[in-house]
């Protein structure tokens, strides 16, 4: 097929894709809102029809997302992830290694089947109650872990948004689409290079403590840096009868402001005990007040503010004891209707009665006027309460518990059904061959009806920022294909570069893919991308849905930047600068290229 | 027992006011003292400090930020000179710089032009002409310098406890008024205004340390725990933090020091 010479239609996709690109890269509106943006200005423009422009929205692709976090929503909320954990880390053993390896491993398989970002929130309490049983850096576990959710997505057609896109992409080219399990030997193969990459070098590329040393030496380094201990511990202390005689009002946000202490309780005469009392709330004479904090800051106030310091807690003896409170680590989760707001909007003190201590921020701890931070999503925020409080909050939703609260709101007793559906539409795909959007929202329908989740919480789950980003970038790809832009880009390209082997064309979409992902987005990559390979390999006599498949697998190839939602995620909880993703996931990137050409060369003889 | 900040246009009698001040009360006078500390301290040429916080700052110098490092250096010299409480300072704006310290008196000399023109011409020999053309110039950088830093203008009178105006009153008029108006209670040095004082100069001594890496940081500190504020967290650069994270070490009195970006600005902030 000989494209035609350029034409204004062409020069305005063209212009359409700068503008799209531009716009993920400077990130003036949000993604999705550029993805939308698309949606609607390629009909206005008369690129595409009004029809196509909105034929996302009813595509496979999308429907099969909505029907695949519906799924893993339903399998959250039954715990069947957590009691897999159990047994995998038993099986481990003590090693570091065989701990990374096995939990790496299930969080592929489960990545497999749902979102990498909805693998990864899932198995974060569960890894950092390992790391502190074990006494291994949170550091250590998370990025081989974080990563292998990410290279998991591979393993099947329905494990990233790329691969179940792909055969919607490959629909204008009349070409045979894949199956769910034909990426699987690729994905796989992927998997074991990435987790054997961080067995071998991990103690090369991973952020390790301060000290340098063998794995032993490392968990002390890990005991060292744990969060719960930096931020201090709860003192009491009595204020004189004469506290009020002769000084100004002093509030409880006031000591906080001053010293970094929180005051978690008081009492109250006569004989009251009030729990994380209002900021705005006078310390009265002769109460005890129950603190949170620092050793040295605690004498500081005790001294400055002329209050008792207690041995030993004496009034607050049973509310502090570690039956009836404690301290958690909760991480503000993806989507969570908090991030974006500060603490003193949430206000968690008087909704909750929970006192927030810390933050713990990109490997920074945040102790002073938290209140006034903007909350982003993978913030680390310390809570003190009494566990009845704290299992409120957690109930709310929008924080994930790392430390264990002891009651999960959980429906464990669905688990059975959970996977029974889950089962059912795998067979539906494998044995009966029916197309995979139905087949999925058949597994999701029946969570729903057999109450493993609610109707309303399968439609609070659905991410809307990725329906809106696949199904308005869609019409996109339609454009540059109907317009014969990707045919003539791909011709352009071709003459540049000359003759080349297959393979080599290969590698090159490989690369070029991985570096668009960086950008532009998994999605947005892939859909612009996917109309120009199969174009090029076409003229190149190379096979387009090799090419196509390509660039699926290579969309993943997500490591470098923590832009991608999983290494964003992970990113506080782990305590990661950015230069840590740079070096360990320079390593990946670059081995993924390899294996992933290789394995396309075994198992499909390209 | 207080610190006193006197204001004065140039040739206004408040440097005699200010030295028999002192020589009164028994306290120590500054003026050119902070330049040559913060020129000590921060290894920067007299002149150019000299001429940094005497102009009003230039496009460039809103742009590059700077004339502001000048200042946050000059600043730092300043708060730590007057932590020792007893002093008298007529040197540049402290009115502005060592605002919130409530021991603080603020005085402002002002004299008649004419008055002025006249002490001029005597002191530098100068013609009349020369000599008011000058001192209009002079109070015009003056204004214009405090304006585009500080957002006030040195002639509003509501930035000071006390005017004085050079004419009716004698010298030694105004010395009474300001010796009587420094022993009252109200500025008396309590141990509150000692605690605010020594937060002014260890925020002032932290913006000092960190000018250099973020023209436009912004620091607070309140019972030693300093806040340094970075607008973009972008610009938040890895040497910053590390910076900051050794300060909290070498500096004595810091109990606590982090870095907040994206936060909107406390009103205290320097």
């Amino acid at each position: 097929m000989e494209p035609n010479g350029l034409n204004v239609e062409m020069i305005l996709v063209m212009a359409m894709i700068f503008l799209a690109v531009f716009l993920f890269i400077v990130e003036w509106i949000r993604v999705d809102v550029v993805a939308i943006l698309m949606m609607v200005s390629l009909p206005l423009l008369h690129l595409v029809t009004p029809k196509e422009a909105f034929i996302g929205l009813s595509s496979n692709a999308v429907v099969s997302i909505i029907a695949v976090i519906i799924i893993g929503a339903g399998l959250d909320k039954t715990g069947l992830i957590n009691k897999l954990v159990g047994p995998i880390v038993r099986l481990a053993g003590k090693s570091p290694s065989r701990i990374i390896v096995a939990i790496s491993l299930a969080i592929a398989v489960i990545s497999s089947f749902m979102q990498n970002i909805g693998a990864a929130a899932l198995f974060l309490p569960a890894i950092q109650r390992i790391s502190k049983a074990m006494k291994i850096p949170i550091s250590q576990l998370l990025m081989p872990i974080g990563y292998s959710a990410i290279l998991g997505g591979t393993i099947t057609l329905v494990g990233s948004s790329p691969l179940i896109l792909l055969n919607d992409l490959l629909v204008p080219f009349k070409l045979q689409p894949f199956g769910l399990f034909d990426v699987t030997p690729i994905g796989l193969g992927l998997v074991v290079s990435g987790i054997l990459c961080f067995v071998l070098f991990g103690r090369f590329i991973l952020p390790r403590g301060s000290r340098e040393g063998d794995p032993a030496e490392q968990g002390k380094n890990g005991e060292e840096t744990d969060l719960l201990q930096e931020i201090g511990d709860v003192y009491e202390l009595r204020t004189p009868d004469d506290f009020t005689h002769y000084r100004e009002p002093v509030r409880v946000e006031d000591l906080r402001r001053r010293y970094l202490v929180n005051i978690v309780a008081t009492t109250e005469p006569p004989d009251y005990k009030v729990s994380s009392p209002p900021l705005d709330a006078v310390i009265r004479s002769g109460v005890d007040l129950l603190v949170f904090g620092r050793d040295k800051d605690v004498r500081r106030l005790a001294e400055s503010e002329e209050m008792i310091l207690k041995e030993g807690l004496e009034v607050f003896k049973e509310d502090a004891a570690d039956h009836a409170s404690g301290t958690v680590e909760a991480v503000v989760r993806p989507r969570s209707s908090i991030a974006g707001k500060t603490l003193k909007q949430i206000n968690l003190r008087d909704r909750f009665q929970v006192t927030p201590l810390a933050i713990y921020r990109e490997g920074e701890i945040y102790r002073a006027q938290i209140g006034d931070l903007v909350l982003r999503v993978g913030d680390a925020i310390v809570l003190h309460g009494t566990w009845k409080r704290l299992q409120l909050l957690h109930g709310e939703g929008s924080l994930l518990f790392t430390t264990p609260v002891d009651v999960e709101i959980m429906r464990p007793e669905k688990a059975t059904f959970a996977g029974l559906w889950l089962a059912t539409a795998l067979v539906m795909i494998l044995v009966f061959k029916i197309q995979l959007s139905v087949c999925l929202m058949t597994g999701a329908l029946g969570m729903v009806i057999t109450r493993v989740l609610s109707i309303d919480e399968a439609y609070q789950s659905v991410d809307w920022r990725t329906i809106f980003l696949l199904a308005g970038l869609i019409p996109l790809g339609i454009a540059t294909e109907k317009t014969g832009t990707a045919a003539w880009i791909a011709h352009t390209v071709l003459n540049a570069i000359g003759t080349v082997k297959p393979i080599v064309l290969l590698t090159i979409i490989g690369v070029l893919t991985s570096a668009f992902t960086l950008v532009i987005s998994n999605v947005g990559a892939t859909v612009l991308l996917v109309p120009l390979v199969v174009n090029m390999a076409v003229a190149a006599d190379a096979d387009p849905r090799m090419a196509a498949l390509v660039v699926g697998l290579a969309a993943s190839n997500s490591f470098i930047l923590p832009t991608h939602q999983v290494n964003a995620f992970y990113m506080g909880p782990g305590r990661y600068r950015s230069t840590d993703f740079l070096k360990a996931g320079g390593l990946i990137s670059i081995i993924f290229i390899p294996v992933m050409i290789g394995m396309i060369y075994l198992v499909f003889g390209v | 027992m207080a610190i006193i900040t006197i204001s004065r246009g140039s040739y206004s009698k408040g440097k005699e006011v200010a030295e028999k001040v002192a020589d009164r009360l028994g306290y120590q006078c500054l003026s050119r003292d902070v330049i040559l500390e913060a020129s000590d301290l921060y290894h920067i040429p007299e002149i150019k400090l000299v001429k940094a916080i005497h102009d009003a700052p230039s496009v460039l110098d809103r742009l590059s930020g700077g004339k502001r490092a000048y200042i946050a250096y000059y600043k730092s010299a300043l708060t730590r000179l007057v932590r020792t409480d007893n002093i008298v300072y007529h040197g540049l704006a402290g009115h502005l710089l060592l605002k919130g310290v409530p021991h603080v008196l603020k005085v402002r000399i002002i004299a008649d032009l004419a008055d002025r023109v006249r002490n001029e011409m005597k002191q530098e020999n100068i013609s009349e002409q020369e000599a008011r053309s000058m001192i209009l110039k002079d109070d015009q950088e003056r204004r214009k310098w405090t304006l585009s830093l500080y957002g006030a203008d040195p002639w509003d009178s509501a930035l000071y406890d006390l005017v004085i105006h050079v004419q009716k009153f004698t010298i030694s008029n105004a010395v009474d008024f300001v010796c009587e108006a420094a022993g009252l209670e109200q500025f008396r040095t309590t141990g509150e205004a000692h605690r605010k004082m020594n937060d002014l100069a260890l925020a002032s001594r932290v913006k000092a340390a960190l000018v250099g890496f973020n023209p436009d940081v912004a620091v607070t500190c309140e019972y030693g725990n300093v806040l340094v504020f970075v607008a973009n967290p972008e610009r938040t650069t890895r040497k910053l933090r590390e910076k900051v994270k050794s300060l909290g070490d070498e500096i004595r009195g810091v109990n606590n020091i982090e870095v907040h970006s994206g936060t909107a600005l406390p009103p205290d902030v320097i």
